[in-house]
């Protein structure tokens, strides 16, 4: 029998670190959008705002008009987006128990997309009573559902006994993906002309038509489903020994499977709804958490919300800064900045991705 | 205080894996369900863990299985799968801490420590698990398994340990070691039950063994009971000498227990 005493200390060294990690990147994410306020296409500068203010002299109505219905909207929409993006990455990462799994790869976004199409498309069909009670909830609810039905079907096509299959998830999501994107052409094609500014309005892949509106129909949504993902990180560090083990140490898997497809799906929804689809962000945030700070969910999916929001803030100024006074579709910003990622993970993995 | 299995039956679509299997295990006792590959072990376990749907009854310290929350099974038995997996790069230490989350609420790092270093992998605590050997991952899982159930009886019941082949892919020193520490879980007053290959281990550690075949119970008792040439050819299917001279010229290893 190995002796019991002289049991050498553990530091809790991560888990401390990854803590730590939620200041810095409290204070990451106000400087990102210090950043944002103060850069844009007129010469409004938050610098200078605050400068005035301090010194008591009124705003221009310009400024103000800048400030708040330009930009402010803008950079809330930028952080909503980038924390659930990054949240519904981390949270699908966990349920699919793999690093690859992101709800813009996998056509959960395509689903949510083609939710909100829909509703744009053929919500006039739906009873008046119900259209106003959803009001401009409508279409991040319809998106919503879109990727609820999307993840759901994923996870029971690769999934089998409890053990995800990384292959058939990536395929079946690139189905998923062009099927949704394929329903969603025939909806623009038989859509009106108003219907198509709506559809313009709603989503290009980008923050440029942020607007109060669009903000507050995409915050609840999204603070419900970033919250709930909050609460299912012990369940989720549980999930990583598989469905069996994680129900033998005391899990509802079933549940915890339910709340985290819910979670996936509202968050994606309510970011598609309102940006359309933004990628890596979800896969990017993750993993260079997991590399700093371990993969605890406890801890992971708190920071992803914290970097991706900073993230997403900050692509979104290169994105209106590099080729000013034109805009580059911030899309392309993630893209670079996020695919090399993706096929660094899948380099190292290459042995584990057995296609 | 006793885990039962009552007239076990579990499907695969259109085969049956096992056709009414009955299992009676004591606390206090170390009960092994041996049989060769196919016969239904590690279903039989998969049963009474609650993992595979059943039909029949399982009751666990008097209760039906079926009726209690996860949770509530985790605080009185651990269940250890033959094959482990895990998705992220969690450290050894974060992986048998995940074995706390039922039972004790504790948040120090003693009881996992103590079942890191009752594996003899204290010093690996800080290693990344996807870098251990296959057995050291094993030992590890098994470590994550005692940090669920760390205390043989607790509140007067005996608490159990499930484990599909747990020396499957260790070291003859170290399936010693698992199979003593198994052993002392028993004198202590807990239950274990463990679904095992190696018949001369079994017969060293085990007081009650069930042999199945081809999903049905073939004999259950004690090692000297049930480990006879009958019993053993019928189960698997060739010819097997219980206690036959060593053959000559032959190198033939016979593993001692410790504590015997």
């Amino acid at each position: 029998m190995v002796a019991t005493t002289d049991i050498p200390i553990v530091s809790r060294d991560r888990f401390a670190k990854a803590r730590a990690l939620h200041v810095i990147l409290a204070v990451i994410l106000l400087m990102s959008a210090a950043v944002s306020l103060e850069t844009g296409a007129t010469e409004v500068r938050l610098s200078t705002l605050v400068i005035k203010a301090l010194a008591g002299t009124p705003f221009s109505q310009i400024e103000t008009v800048v400030m708040l219905d330009i930009r402010l909207p803008r950079l809330m929409m930028g952080i909503l987006v980038g924390a659930a993006l990054a949240v519904s990455g981390a949270a699908m990462q966990g349920l699919f128990r793999n690093p690859l799994a992101d709800p813009g790869i996998v056509g959960v976004g395509a689903g949510a997309g083609l939710g909100a199409i829909i509703a744009i498309v053929l919500g006039g069909f739906l009873p008046a009573a119900l259209q106003s009670l959803a009001g401009r909830h409508l279409i991040p609810i319809a998106a919503f559902l879109g990727g609820w039905g999307s993840t759901l079907l994923l996870y029971r096509v690769s999934t089998r006994q409890g053990r995800t299959s990384v292959a058939t998830m990536l395929l079946a999501g690139i189905a998923l993906g062009a099927l949704a994107g394929a329903l969603s052409g025939v909806l623009v094609y038989i859509a009106d002309d108003q219907q198509l500014r709506d559809l313009t309005f709603w989503g290009l892949g980008s923050l440029a038509g942020a607007s109060w509106t669009k903000v507050t129909a995409a915050a609840p949504l999204i603070a419900l489903s970033v919250g709930l993902a909050f609460m299912l990180g012990r369940g989720l560090n549980g999930l990583a020994l598989g469905e069996a083990t994680a129900g033998h140490i005391g899990l509802n898997v079933e549940r915890l499977k339910s709340l985290t497809i819910l979670s996936v799906a509202g968050a994606t929804g309510a970011a598609v709804a309102v940006s359309g689809g933004i990628g890596f962000i979800g896969i990017v945030v993750p993993h260079l958490l997991r590399l700093a700070s371990g993969p605890d969910h406890r801890t992971l999916l708190i920071n992803a919300a914290l970097l991706g929001a900073s993230l997403l803030v900050l692509a979104d100024v290169i994105s209106r800064t590099i080729i000013a006074p034109a805009e580059l579709p911030i899309g392309i910003v993630t893209a670079v900045m996020g695919a090399p990622v993706f096929l660094w993970i899948l380099l190292k993995r290459r042995g584990m991705v057995d296609l | 205080m006793t885990l039962i299995a009552d007239n076990i039956r579990v499907t695969y679509g259109a085969r049956t894996a096992l056709n009414g299997v009955d299992l009676r295990a004591e606390a206090g006792e170390l009960t092994a369900i041996v049989g060769p590959n196919g016969s239904g072990k590690s279903t039989l376990l998969g049963a009474i863990t609650a993992t595979l749907p059943y039909t029949g009854r399982v009751t666990l310290n008097g209760c039906d299985i079926q009726k209690q929350k996860p949770w509530r099974l985790a605080a009185q038995r651990a269940v250890l799968p033959q094959a482990s997996q895990l998705a992220f790069p969690f450290t050894v230490i974060e992986v048998v801490r995940l074995g706390l989350q039922a039972g004790s609420g504790a948040t120090d790092d003693s009881i996992p420590m103590r079942a890191l270093s009752r594996v003899g992998l204290s010093h690996y605590a800080e290693r990344t698990f996807q870098e251990l050997s296959g057995g050291e991952a094993q030992r590890v899982m098994l470590a994550r398994v005692l940090a669920q159930i760390w205390k043989p009886v607790e509140d007067g019941q005996p608490r159990w340990l499930l484990l599909d082949e747990p020396v499957s892919s260790l070291d003859i020193a170290h399936q010693l070691q698992v199979m003593e520490l198994a052993r002392e879980f028993a004198e202590q007053g807990g239950g274990v039950i463990a679904v095992m290959h190696d018949l001369n281990l079994t017969s060293m550690y085990a007081q009650k063994i069930a042999v199945l075949s081809r999903g049905e119970c073939l004999a259950s008792g004690s090692p000297r009971e049930v480990l006879t040439d009958g019993v053993l050819s019928c189960a698997y299917g060739c010819t097997l000498r219980v206690s036959a001279p060593v053959p000559a010229n032959v190198p033939y290893i016979l593993p001692h227990a410790a504590s015997a």
